[in-house]
């Protein structure tokens, strides 16, 4: 209000006196006018809102001259730099060959032992699922998103499952105990998966509810953070779980963990895209009982479940399963998805129902699908009436008294026998409960098959392992179209619930391998034939769990396309039978044919024809027909001179009419396409009827098809970007895609014709040329639609048969003659990996690899010291011979691997391809100190041979000395060794040259021994010379690789396989041998006599008087200097008198100085002496303090942690 | 190790392409019942040369053939490659024979092949060598072999009975062959041929190109036909002439037929082939190869019926992508190619006939094999 005021009361005043205003202020010069504020924050804000409202766009630096180009020559540096920064960061794209849905990802969760990892994943699936799990045992498998899956594992805490799972890890979850700090299987965990492709990699700490401290909470976290990021990358992720309440962990940091694995992107690894994988999440041993009860140590024939990943899965192929060995597929059968993806529909997020978790190692999950049957788990307390409570004795009801309906089915679920059987027993009373049970029970005993102690072996086990007890649900078994089957597996009772019409085909199976393969290929087809058969069965409510998995194996192929589909398979014109033979879905006749050949796994023929075509001829089918290419019959060659027939080709010729040329490839594809329509009636797929519409358009312009074909493409590769982008539209609508989808490519289209086809994406184009990246890119994107596309064409069966299995499909692999042991010793906290094996890789040999002592392993490694390494999929043990390269490119053995460097390591073992990683061991022990990997290493080649050389030398003396020949012995031990060395160089200590030439046997006396070689040296030598010879020997890298067999033993135990010479001897207590020659022992020389100079005579006479030895014959008496007496003058004896008084004089008082000085030298050590005690003693007193006080500090500490 | 499992077979049949597969899989095989029952029992002689050249070419291999020839055991090694390599085929089958599977062997090698083969150049039962340089070298490329370090050299030329030819092959290796879609056969815009005559005259040479052009006057004008007569010791050990036509299409098809003309060679039994008595005069030899060539034409296809095979192996040893080819009629050779590659890769064809070409369009993903004998640099 005051302003206001007074604003009114100034502007009267201006307006009124304005004139007088300015005269005041001439007048009054001297009074400073008003100064804009020009800085400060105010001006700033002021002149920013100025200039938006001016619309000035404000992106001046602050100082402009700041980055200006000073240098030429370091601008272009620095230009260069940035470029090839870039250039560093840019990866080589991987083609993609997933289609399809892809598998779960493998989330391993991996600690030191106590770290708390299986609350981690509890927690974690309790998140995402609402359930609790009880405990964690092999992978579980949840439905995550709408669009993923993830597998969660935990790592067990032995270096075998810890390299298992770090070949299949897609994220790693690092569990760090951050009251303890980081400890060695983490580091050990991070180099293995480094050597194998390293997945993505997130820390987290848990236990920090043990720090009263703040501060020091805080240190700790920034140290292990640094820590962490100097492991992996600056920057690498570390998720802080601050503590437990009640048991758990927070539910805020849970959720926030999970959106941290939710948004991890996973990127493919070369190994993993190139070998197919599973990781089995059950196993079944499914040998005949019959065969188990003869002989308990049989081999077992077993049934693996998972989920393929990596790349498709061919029939034929061979798999190592980690731990085990190297084994054939019996069978493989793709079985529908336990744990689904939700059907595609337009919303957000998952329903409760479609958060679907799969854990059948630990005992959850509902349903189990098997190749013929489903196995519905239940649990205790969703199951009122349980046999349990019967045996138990105590009647299940609570408070009500119970209806007929539940005792009708209870007595249901106690029938072990078939009605015939009951029948003889004449015990049938289905309405009194009670007696029908006594009934039953008597029968059991009968029979004696123990059922209920195996009940309650399996409620014992279920009491153990926290197991869900099954009980068995009642079945309508109105029609007896199902019928059950109990057994005991795995320690729980689970029932199989058989379906009549497929009864006969498991028969069949067992006995039929052929035929099983059939069925492993056309698993979705016999699913379809069931129903098509039994079309009032499948209206029966209790197949509505099949129908439903039918749906899921069909996808979106609707059911009333079935029988379309069914009329086009019947009428395709079958090449595929004529060229492969008719073995797969028609003619059971032939199997028994099939059958005979089958052990000489001849080709796919009838029998027939091996017998009626050994005449000869150029027929197919003859086994011992001529190997040629060319299939010449000029007989019927037309008569080409002759026009008319000229003009049935003349349009295959650039002479021709290039519109019907053009119209030759047009009609075959549109002549596909009507076979499409035939094969499908009136159904037509997207990008068939798309392609159709292309075809027509393309018409128009006669001969760009190649050009055409190739815009085609690209825009199928922009819809696949822009389906990326947005998937839920693909989801939701097809029609509104197609129209999007056609908007884009109009937009497309445009745009090409603007850059001449440069820029695929408009972005790119108006920012920059694409690169060399984004167009291989693009290549590998059209490849792919291009593979989509044809393989979209095929049906479900050739797709399987041309494909392989996709990666994503649950598979169920069936592998015979495995050791019982893998059955017996089974847990299944530990992973089982099961990894297909390429071409090549079964068969072993040796590698060559670039290898590395790791860096924390205290000590260097041995040459033929046997090492444990994990390579592919294999772990084994093998002895590697260590080597360096020369600079000649010969490889020298190394005794010992170098301490900082890189060296060779060459071994023999299954061959895998170059640029395979791998790392080494030596001790799998879990209880050894230290850290465990010795070396890391990456394979370069294999090869059949090894080159390694060591040096050699051989040593001789000379026994025989002509001019400059000389006979050497020693050196050589037969004259066909000295064959071997002809030509070789050889040398004497002192240097001279020579040459090793033939066995001197003949040129010496004829009684000579073996052995003496003829040198010839540059120079004659000296008998007292030594003559050696240097060579290279090769060196042979043993032939030895033993697989491990972890799986096979209980697995606290430790493997042990070939032991190192070290401990061999430590263990024999063997003391380590010592060559005595190369002991240091002191040098004895005796010292030279020199004969005396001669020299010649004439030589003497020639020399310069100088020069000349002087001959004085030695005299016998001294000469007569010597000889001669001093007589000396009397001053002259007086003064020699003197001196030698004076001399007395001096000698005695140095010698009395020098024992006063010993004397007091004596005094001053003992004084010394005595105070060194003195000190000695008081500094032992202090340090026992000191370290007492130590100890005892240490000690509260200690107490402290605890 | 264990003991090695081999994969047992019967018959002599498609023997090159087993050896090939079982090479480039590194699968052990037995063949047994090599032509037990015939007048010649065991291997023959081309083929005991064949393996001595997978021999040559690869390190560590084990044959075992038995005292009548009619089992052999192979267990492959690891394909060498390498330079100054000589090996003298065996003169009861021509080069083309021997090339066939050693231009598919030498892409997987661990170090580029160059290789000297001595013998037959050209006959009429296998691919001559023209046709092998002008024909087959161009399929390669087209899954993405390096065309540097591909190439075959004609040194000198040898016919039947005697031989006396000698080439010079280089294949550079990869790591793997690229997929192809390869199904627009384009239309002919020309034609090249290449005449060889030695230890005759060059009449032979002239009449038979004559004849050859005269074919395709009605159909086209590009048509060239090289002569080569050979003399002295370039011409080998025995008189001889030969044609082989290549057609090129738009879409960069190669389209061949080729013969060679020359005395008969005896057989192992002492007697003279039947067919090769009756030799024809050069002219009609030239209308027969043209003729054949227009056939071949005819039947469509992106490869004539004599590279069916050769194409086949390609795709099916490609990275694991779609290939898709089209062929015209499958020759027995084609198919019994397919299903070697069953047999061996795993790889399975599906077939689509195009019925109003007469051709058929084959599909496979391929085996994605990749040389892992090359050294990692």
């Amino acid at each position: 209000m005051n302003t206001r005021v007074l604003l009114l009361y100034q502007k009267p005043h201006f307006i009124f006196f304005p004139a007088y205003a300015m005269a005041a202020d001439d007048l009054m010069s001297s009074q400073k006018s008003h100064r804009m504020r020009k800085s400060g924050p105010t001006m700033r804000k002021k002149s920013e809102i100025d200039k938006k409202k001016r619309g000035v766009a404000d992106n001046k630096q602050p100082n402009p001259r700041a980055f200006s180009v000073r240098s030429v020559v370091k601008a272009k540096r620095l230009k260069i730099r940035a470029v090839e920064k870039e250039q560093r960061r840019i990866h080589l794209p991987t083609a993609d060959r997933t289609y399809g849905e892809p598998p779960p990802f493998v989330v391993v969760v991996q600690g030191p032992p106590g770290v708390g990892k299986s609350l981690v994943i509890k927690s974690l699936v309790k998140h995402f699922t609402h359930q609790n799990v009880p405990e964690v045992r092999g992978p579980i498998t949840i439905v995550q998103g709408k669009k993923k899956r993830i597998q969660f594992v935990e790592c067990p805490n032995d270096i075998n499952g810890m390299i298992d799972c770090a070949k299949v890890a897609d994220l790693a979850i690092l569990l760090i105990d951050g009251s303890y700090g980081f400890e060695m299987e983490t580091f050990e965990f991070l180099n293995i998966m480094q050597v194998h492709g390293f997945p993505k990699v997130m820390g987290v700490l848990t236990h920090l509810d043990k720090f009263k401290d703040v501060k020091k909470l805080r240190k700790t976290k920034q140290r292990l953070k640094h820590r962490f990021w100097t492991e992996i990358y600056n920057g690498a992720k570390l998720f802080y779980l601050s503590g437990l309440i009640h048991g758990k962990y927070s539910q805020r940091e849970v959720l926030n963990l999970s959106r941290f694995i939710s948004v991890i992107k996973f990127h493919p690894l070369s190994w993993r895209t190139s070998h197919p994988y599973v990781l089995a999440d059950r196993l079944e041993d499914v040998t005949p009982p019959e065969k188990v009860q003869m002989d308990k140590k049989c081999d077992r024939n077993i049934t693996l479940y998972g989920y393929l990943r990596g790349c498709n899965l061919k029939k034929g192929m061979k798999v190592h399963i980690a731990g085990v060995g190297d084994y054939s597929l019996a069978g493989v059968t793709a079985l529908p998805d336990p744990c689904p993806l939700p059907s595609a529909a337009k919303k957000k997020g998952l329903r409760d129902r479609e958060k679907l978790f799969y854990a059948p190692m630990s005992g959850i999950g509902d349903l189990l699908y098997d190749k013929d049957a489903v196995y519905i788990n239940i649990n205790d307390h969703l199951v009122q009436y349980s046999k349990t409570d019967e045996e138990n004795g105590e009647p299940a009801n609570k408070g009500r008294g119970k209806d007929v309906g539940e005792d009708l089915v209870k007595s249901l679920q106690n029938t072990k026998y078939s009605v015939d059987e009951k029948l003889d027993k004449t015990f049938i009373n289905l309405f009194g409960k009670k007696t029908s049970a006594s009934s039953e029970r008597k029968l059991e005993a009968d029979a004696q098959s123990s059922p209920e102690g195996s009940d309650a072996e399996s409620s014992e086990e279920s009491q153990s392992d926290d197991d869900v007890d099954d009980h068995e649900m009642d079945v309508d078994s109105n029609d007896g179209k199902i019928k059950e089957k109990t057994e005991l597996r795995g320690g729980r009772l689970r029932r199989k619930a058989i379906f009549k019409d497929e009864v006969d085909d498991s028969d069949e199976d067992g006995d039929d391998d052929d035929e099983e393969a059939e069925d492993a290929e056309s698993d979705g087809n016999e699913d379809e034939d069931g129903e098509d058969e039994s079309v009032s069965d499948s209206q029966d409510s209790d197949e509505d769990d099949v129908e439903e998995s039918e749906d899921k194996v069909l996808g979106n192929i609707s059911k009333w396309k079935e029988p379309l589909k069914e009329k086009g398979r019947k009428k395709n014109p079958n090449l595929m039978q004529i060229v492969y033979g008719a073995s797969a879905s028609s003619a059971t006749a032939l199997i028994n044919e099939n059958n005979e050949i089958s052990d000489d796994e001849d080709f796919f023929k009838p029998k027939g024809e091996h017998s009626k075509n050994l005449g000869g001829g150029l027929d197919a089918g003859h086994v011992n027909s001529e190997d040629c290419s060319k299939f010449v019959n000029y007989g019927n060659l037309k008569n080409w001179k002759e026009k008319e027939v000229c003009e049935d080709i003349r349009d295959r010729f650039t002479t021709g009419d290039w519109s019907k040329a053009a119209l030759r490839n047009k009609n075959s594809v549109a002549g596909d396409e009507g076979e499409d329509d035939e094969l499908y009636g009136d159904f037509e797929d997207l990008e068939t009827g798309e392609k159709h519409n292309d075809h027509e358009n393309m018409e128009s312009g006669t001969n760009e098809d190649v050009e055409a074909a190739e815009r085609r493409l690209k825009k199928l590769a922009l819809r696949a970007k822009f389906d990326a982008q947005y998937p839920f539209l693909l989801e939701c609508h097809h029609l509104t895609i197609l129209s999007t989808i056609s908007f884009a490519d109009k937009s497309e289209l445009e745009d090409e014709d603007n850059d001449n086809g440069d820029g695929i994406n408009p972005r790119n184009s108006e920012a920059k040329e694409p690169g060399f990246v984004d167009k291989l890119k693009e290549e590998l994107e059209i490849r792919k639609q291009m593979n989509l596309l044809e393989l979209n064409d095929l049906d479900e069966d050739t797709r399987i048969e041309i494909e392989g299995f996709r990666t994503g499909t649950y598979l169920r692999l069936e592998i015979h003659n495995v050791p019982y042991e893998m059955v017996d010793f089974f847990d299944p906290c530990h992973p089982v990996l099961i990894g297909g094996i390429g071409f090549g890789e079964d068969s072993a040999g040796y590698m060559q690899a670039r290898l590395k002592k790791h860096r924390w392993h205290k000590k260097v490694l041995k040459t033929r010291d046997p090492i444990i390494v994990s390579i592919g999929w294999r772990r084994y043990q093998t002895i590697p011979v260590y080597a360096i390269e020369d600079r000649n490119g010969r490889h020298r053995m190394l005794k010992y691997t170098p301490e900082h460097m890189h060296c060779l390591a060459m071994f023999w073992g299954p061959l895998v391809p170059p640029n395979t990683g791998f790392v080494a061991f030596q001790n799998l022990s879990s209880n050894q100190t230290g850290f465990r990997i010795t070396a890391t290493s990456v394979v370069l080649e294999y090869n059949h041979q090894t080159h390694i050389a060591k040096k050699i030398k051989l040593v001789g003396h000379p026994c025989k000395i002509k001019k400059n020949t000389a006979f050497i012995k020693d050196m050589f031990t037969s004259d066909l060794e000295i064959a071997r060395f002809e030509g070789s160089s050889v040398r004497t200590v002192s240097g001279i040259r020579g040459q090793v030439k033939k066995a001197g046997k003949n040129m010496l006396d004829n009684n000579a021994q073996e052995g003496i070689a003829r040198c010839t040296f540059e120079d004659q030598i000296k008998m007292s010379d030594i003559v050696f010879l240097r060579a290279w020997t090769p060196v042979e890298v043993p032939q030895f690789y033993n697989p491990l067999t972890t799986a096979l033993q209980p697995r606290d135990k430790t493997w042990t396989g070939m032991k190192t010479f070290r401990e061999l001897r430590s263990e024999h207590n063997i003391p380590i041998p010592v060559n005595k020659d190369s002991l240091y022992k002191p040098i004895e020389r005796k010292t030279k006599k020199f004969n005396p100079l001669v020299i010649p005579k004439k030589l003497q006479a020639e020399l310069p008087f100088a020069s000349k030895p002087k001959n004085k014959p030695a005299r016998k008496r001294p000469d007569l200097d010597a000889r001669r007496a001093v007589v000396m003058e009397p001053e002259e004896r007086k003064a020699h008198a003197v001196v030698q008084h004076y001399k007395l004089i001096s000698k005695v008082k140095t010698n009395k100085k020098k024992a006063k000085e010993q004397e007091k030298r004596k005094a001053y050590e003992a004084e010394k002496a005595k105070k060194e005690v003195v000190s000695k003693k008081r500094n032992r007193e202090e340090r026992r303090e000191r370290y007492r006080t130590e100890d005892k500090q240490k000690k509260k500490m200690r107490r402290g942690q605890d | 190790m264990g003991k090695t499992t081999y994969k047992r077979l019967k018959g002599s049949q498609s023997f090159r392409q087993r050896l090939l597969l079982a090479t480039l899989s590194s699968t052990p095989i037995i063949i047994d019942e090599i032509r037990a029952d015939d007048m010649i029992t065991g291997l023959l002689r081309h083929e005991m040369s064949l393996l001595r050249l997978f021999e040559s070419v690869s390190d560590d291999c084990v044959v075992e053939v038995n005292e009548t020839g009619t089992r052999l055991k192979y267990k492959p090694g690891i394909i060498m490659g390498g330079k100054n390599l000589v090996h003298s085929c065996a003169l009861t089958r021509s080069m083309g024979y021997y090339l066939e599977p050693l231009l598919v062997l030498g892409l997987f090698g661990k170090k580029p092949l160059s290789i000297r083969l001595k013998g037959v150049t050209d006959d009429p039962k296998d691919l001559s060598v023209d046709t092998v340089r002008n024909a087959t070298l161009h399929i390669l490329k087209r899954f993405g072999v390096p065309s540097e370090g591909l190439d075959l050299k004609i040194e000198a030329r040898g016919v039947a009975p005697e031989g006396g030819g000698e080439v010079l092959l280089t294949v550079p290796n990869v790591q793997s062959l690229t997929a192809v879609q390869w199904v627009e056969e384009g239309m002919v815009k020309k034609i090249r041929g290449w005449t060889f005559s030695a230890r005759v005259s060059s009449d032979f040479e002239h009449s038979m190109r004559f004849a050859a052009r005269g074919v395709f006057n009605n159909l086209l004008p590009d048509v060239h036909i090289f002569n080569d007569h050979k003399s002295g010791p370039h011409a080998g050990k025995s008189p001889g002439y030969g044609i082989s036509l290549v057609a090129e299409t738009t879409a960069g098809c190669y389209i061949s037929a080729d013969t060679a003309v020359s005395c008969g060679r005896a057989d192992e039994t002492g007697e003279i082939d039947v067919e090769r008595q009756e030799r024809k005069p050069a002219e009609d030899t030239g209308v027969e190869i043209a003729s054949w060539l227009l056939q071949e034409i005819e039947k469509g296809g992106v490869v004539d019926s004599t590279h069916q095979g050769l194409l086949f192996i390609l795709c099916a040893l490609c990275q694991q992508d779609v290939s898709k080819v089209r062929v015209g009629t499958l020759s027995p050779y084609g198919v019994e190619t397919l299903r070697n590659l069953k047999e061996f890769l795993g790889v399975t064809f599906s077939f689509r006939p195009d019925p109003s070409t007469g051709t058929v369009i084959l599909t496979c993903v391929g085996s994605g094999l990749i040389n892992l004998s090359r050294k990692l640099s």
